[in-house]
């Protein structure tokens, strides 16, 4: 029964996302400018030592779309509780924790589902201009691993969502936490200028970052330029069952008000 | 006949409205500083010297310059959601009741909206202006080049309001709106100075970004603050695009607000 109840309300998320095609549209045209302007520019500006940053960041490109994919449901939930459609969601028979986890779970595979045509895009570039193809298992294992970053975002959106009711609140700490997120990790530079411009403090935040461990599993995949290290899919898992608790008990409890 | 009392009253309206997001604007200045401390001193150490030269010296000041006038462009466009929440709660129709008429509210709007974002702005602005000042104590600064780069930033400011009033009142929708600024937000800052230079962007960008609002604001910002590069748009260029970008929005933003603002029909 629990998972019939998880799977109808994953199967509405699902529904719902894909009729935000605007949204998705969006989403594209921000990644994609994230790669194809930003990164593009940059490779003409950065040290030749350092390797070609375009390469270096196209795998940071399925992190950036995973993140802002599985940060939508945080957005719909926001919406739902202003416009008490929360109330609704309650009437139906299916039980809070059932319906709390099915919106963590649906949130995670949105993320995964978006995120697909960006890895896809990256395979395209690492392929072309490093001539590296990973195998299947190799495809899997980063599939796994953004799933687990998904979850895990998908349960912070969450939990920002519930604990305002404001929209600009919401847009406004969405906008920090990804700028706090993205820009202390390895997506946007490699962890070595980290270490060599920050404080100790913020180069081991950057190192155990999730978003960090995320993008450098899929590099050492995808270029092949870095060995994992054990701590990377634990902090992964870590990550996950934290964030999606957090969410868990706080849905379940703006839920209850 | 506009009356400047009744505009000064709008403005004022929005300006005391903006206080009132304590959360967001502490947010926003978390954003700024994550932006400053984290990804602009960490990519400044990734480039190459001769870039390094071509910015004036210090990338970093030329990154932190430009991203004052995201922030300016961020905040401003803030007035849209603004007119979004009004429309959610009711408050439209009342704006409607008063004794103003539609052209004194929305240029009450757009100045209150330009205004509220310069006035927020500017602590972070003198923080930039300190850090290019302090890393090159040599640069020289004409009080009047800061004063015309300031008078054209205030002028960017009500266009970028006007802008937001503009999409906010065609699209009434306030998820589509979201969607399309975000979307207007990566182009715009990407496909503009304020990350970069135009030498290193490539052709095709870089014919789209010397017609960019923010690359006039961000140039002419950098202009302003000394920092000397011979990659920065022509003062007497940025200005004029700044008044073109200016006229242009404030006077759709009161022919779209006059005609489509009553009639509900809000999303």
């Amino acid at each position: 029964m629990a998972v019939k109840a998880i799977l109808y309300i994953m199967e509405r998320d699902l529904r719902y996302f894909f009729r935000y095609k605007w949204w998705l549209a969006g989403m594209v045209s921000m990644n994609l400018a994230d790669l194809f302007i930003m990164a593009v520019v940059y490779t003409r500006m950065v040290d030749p030592k350092i390797g070609n940053y375009f390469l270096f960041f196209s795998p940071g490109i399925t992190i950036t779309a995973l993140f802002a994919a599985a940060f939508m449901i945080g957005r719909e939930i926001n919406r739902e509780i202003r416009r008490e459609i929360s109330h609704y969601m309650l009437s139906l028979p299916i039980k809070r924790w059932e319906l709390a986890f099915g919106r963590v779970l649906a949130g995670a595979v949105r993320g995964i589902i978006y995120m697909i045509p960006l890895l896809l895009t990256t395979l395209a570039v690492t392929a072309l201009l490093a001539g590296n193809v990973p195998s299947a298992l190799e495809i899997l294992t980063i599939i796994l691993a953004l799933f687990l970053i998904s979850i895990g975002t998908s349960g912070l959106s969450i939990t920002i969502a519930v604990s305002t009711t404001s929209f600009e609140k919401y847009v406004t700490t969405r906008g920090v936490v990804y700028y706090v997120l993205f820009f202390c990790s390895t997506v946007f530079y490699p962890l070595k200028f980290i270490e060599s411009v920050m404080p100790q403090a913020f180069a081991l935040i950057a190192k155990y970052n999730p978003l960090s461990c995320g993008a450098d599993l899929a590099r050492s995949f995808l270029l092949r330029n870095q060995s994992i290290e054990l701590f990377m899919p634990l902090d992964l898992m870590v990550f996950a069952l934290i964030f999606a608790s957090a969410a868990l008990f706080a849905y379940m409890k703006i839920m209850q008000k | 006949m506009i009356s400047l009392r009744n505009v000064w009253v709008v403005a004022e309206r929005d300006l005391r409205t903006f206080l009132n997001y304590k959360h967001v604007l502490i947010m926003r200045a978390l954003w700024f500083l994550a932006q400053i401390a984290l990804f602009g001193l960490v990519v400044n150490k990734m480039l190459r010297p001769d870039v390094q030269e071509a910015v004036g010296g210090s990338y970093f000041s030329f990154y932190a310059a430009g991203i004052i006038i995201s922030l300016l462009y961020s905040t401003s466009v803030f007035i849209g959601y603004d007119i979004y929440e009004e429309a959610d709660h009711g408050v439209i129709e009342y704006l409607l009741s008063l004794p103003v008429s539609r052209k004194e509210l929305v240029l009450g709007r757009s100045i209150g909206g330009g205004l509220r974002s310069f006035l927020y702005v500017s602590p972070m602005l003198m923080v930039v202006l300190y850090l290019i000042w302090s890393s090159n104590p040599q640069s020289f600064v004409s009080p009047l080049q800061l004063f015309i780069a300031f008078l054209a930033l205030f002028l960017f400011t009500f266009g970028v309001s006007g802008f937001s009033i503009t999409l906010a009142v065609s699209i009434k929708s306030s998820d589509k709106f979201d969607i399309f600024l975000g979307m207007i937000n990566a182009l715009i800052v990407r496909l503009s100075t304020t990350l970069y230079p135009l030498v290193y962007m490539p052709s095709y960008y870089a014919g789209i970004a010397q017609f960019n609002p923010l690359t006039f604001a961000a140039d002419l910002f950098r202009w302003g603050a000394g920092l000397e590069s011979a990659v920065l748009t022509a003062p007497a260029i940025a200005i004029f695009g700044i008044i073109s970008f200016f006229s242009l929005f404030t006077f759709l933003g009161i022919f779209l607000h006059e005609r489509v603002l009553e009639g509900g029909s809000w999303q």
